[in-house]
């Protein structure tokens, strides 16, 4: 576009607007936010995380699991790969690699949440439950956000599958196929964070 | 912020897509959080302030990784804004976490020495 001024958007110009810019910067400025959310959380997950708040119950270091949580990490990070290898596919231009790749990152975050759920009940059969006490309540809100983040994203990623199907690659689908793999990409980012923090420093 | 027109699927954010740099991050990031594990699990020798080093070190370098590799952030004019908004929110992340945790570790044995004399105190961040 040389000699045209770049605009981030105007109503009605045609200029150098680029709307599939405009729409993921503004999306990665969201995900920026909820990147603080998840700051509150780990800042609360800290401050909580003291014999003091164990209340008698189990601490950190009873209820951590580090080697399910790594089986955890490998699903996540292998759907995050899927969904990234849909990308080339985008690139490509070709839809049944881009339905490949999404249906393959939604099975492997289905696999994430199921073993994450598995390990929820696990915890609340052993009388490990939130109520339990104040270091239980911040540590199943913080991973269940992570988790419930993780389910939104497999809808998402079901709702793309369907207009990638029924419309094709048109702007819009190209911006939220772009914006999805932001958001998606951010859950392996946060995981490493959970992992490391809440998990392997739990269990030491 | 690039500027683009006309067929999205040559949009440089798509053109941005590159297996090799995601495979890398993939193999990159599980090698790095198994080496964090294999810490956890043997490293129980360790202090606890070295065995925290450790591990966050290994973070911060996938976390990096994850960055480059996935979000693939750099300086061109496509990514440039998204990588500046990151760089200004990353300390806002770590300073929020942080001060937290460093206002509620000295309020504790300023508020509750009694109690954690009667019942023990357990490790703090």
């Amino acid at each position: 576009m040389s000699g045209a001024q770049p605009v981030l958007w105007a109503p009605g110009h045609d200029g150098a607007h680029d709307p599939i810019a405009a729409k993921t910067f503004g999306f990665w400025l969201y995900m920026m936010s909820d990147a603080l959310i998840f700051a509150a959380l780990f800042a609360a997950y800290g401050v909580l995380d003291h014999g003091f708040n164990a209340a008698g119950g189990p601490a950190a270091a009873q209820v951590m699991h580090p080697l399910g949580a790594f089986w955890q990490t490998l699903a996540i990070f292998a759907s995050v790969l899927a969904y990234n290898l849909a990308m080339v596919g985008l690139k490509a231009g070709s839809r049944r690699w881009v339905l490949l790749g999404l249906a393959a990152a939604g099975l492997l975050g289905a696999v994430f949440v199921g073993l994450e759920s598995v390990d929820f009940l696990r915890l609340v059969a052993q009388g490990a439950a939130p109520e339990r006490s104040g270091f239980l309540s911040v540590f199943f809100i913080l991973v269940a956000t992570h988790g419930l983040h993780m389910l939104f994203g497999m809808l998402w990623i079901a709702v793309m599958m369907l207009l990638v199907l029924l419309k094709g690659f048109t702007t819009e689908n190209v911006t939220r196929l772009l914006n999805l793999r932001l958001f998606w990409t951010f859950q392996a980012s946060i995981w490493v964070c959970v992992f490391v923090f809440v998990y392997l420093r739990g269990a030491f | 912020m690039s500027t683009h027109s006309g067929n999205p699927l040559t949009h440089p954010e798509v053109m941005l897509a590159n297996a090799f740099a995601y495979c890398a991050g993939f193999v990159v990031s599980i090698g790095l959080m198994a080496a964090a594990l294999l810490i956890t699990l043997l490293g129980q020798g360790l202090s606890y302030l070295t065995f925290l080093a450790s591990i966050s070190g290994l973070a911060m370098l996938a976390l990096l990784a994850q960055a480059v590799l996935l979000f693939r952030l750099d300086l061109s004019e496509t990514q440039i804004w998204k990588t500046v908004s990151l760089i200004l929110v990353v300390p806002l992340f770590v300073l929020s976490i942080g001060l937290t945790a460093w206002m509620f570790h000295t309020l504790y044995p300023r508020t509750m020495l009694n109690f954690m004399a009667m019942h023990g105190g357990g490790s703090m961040m």
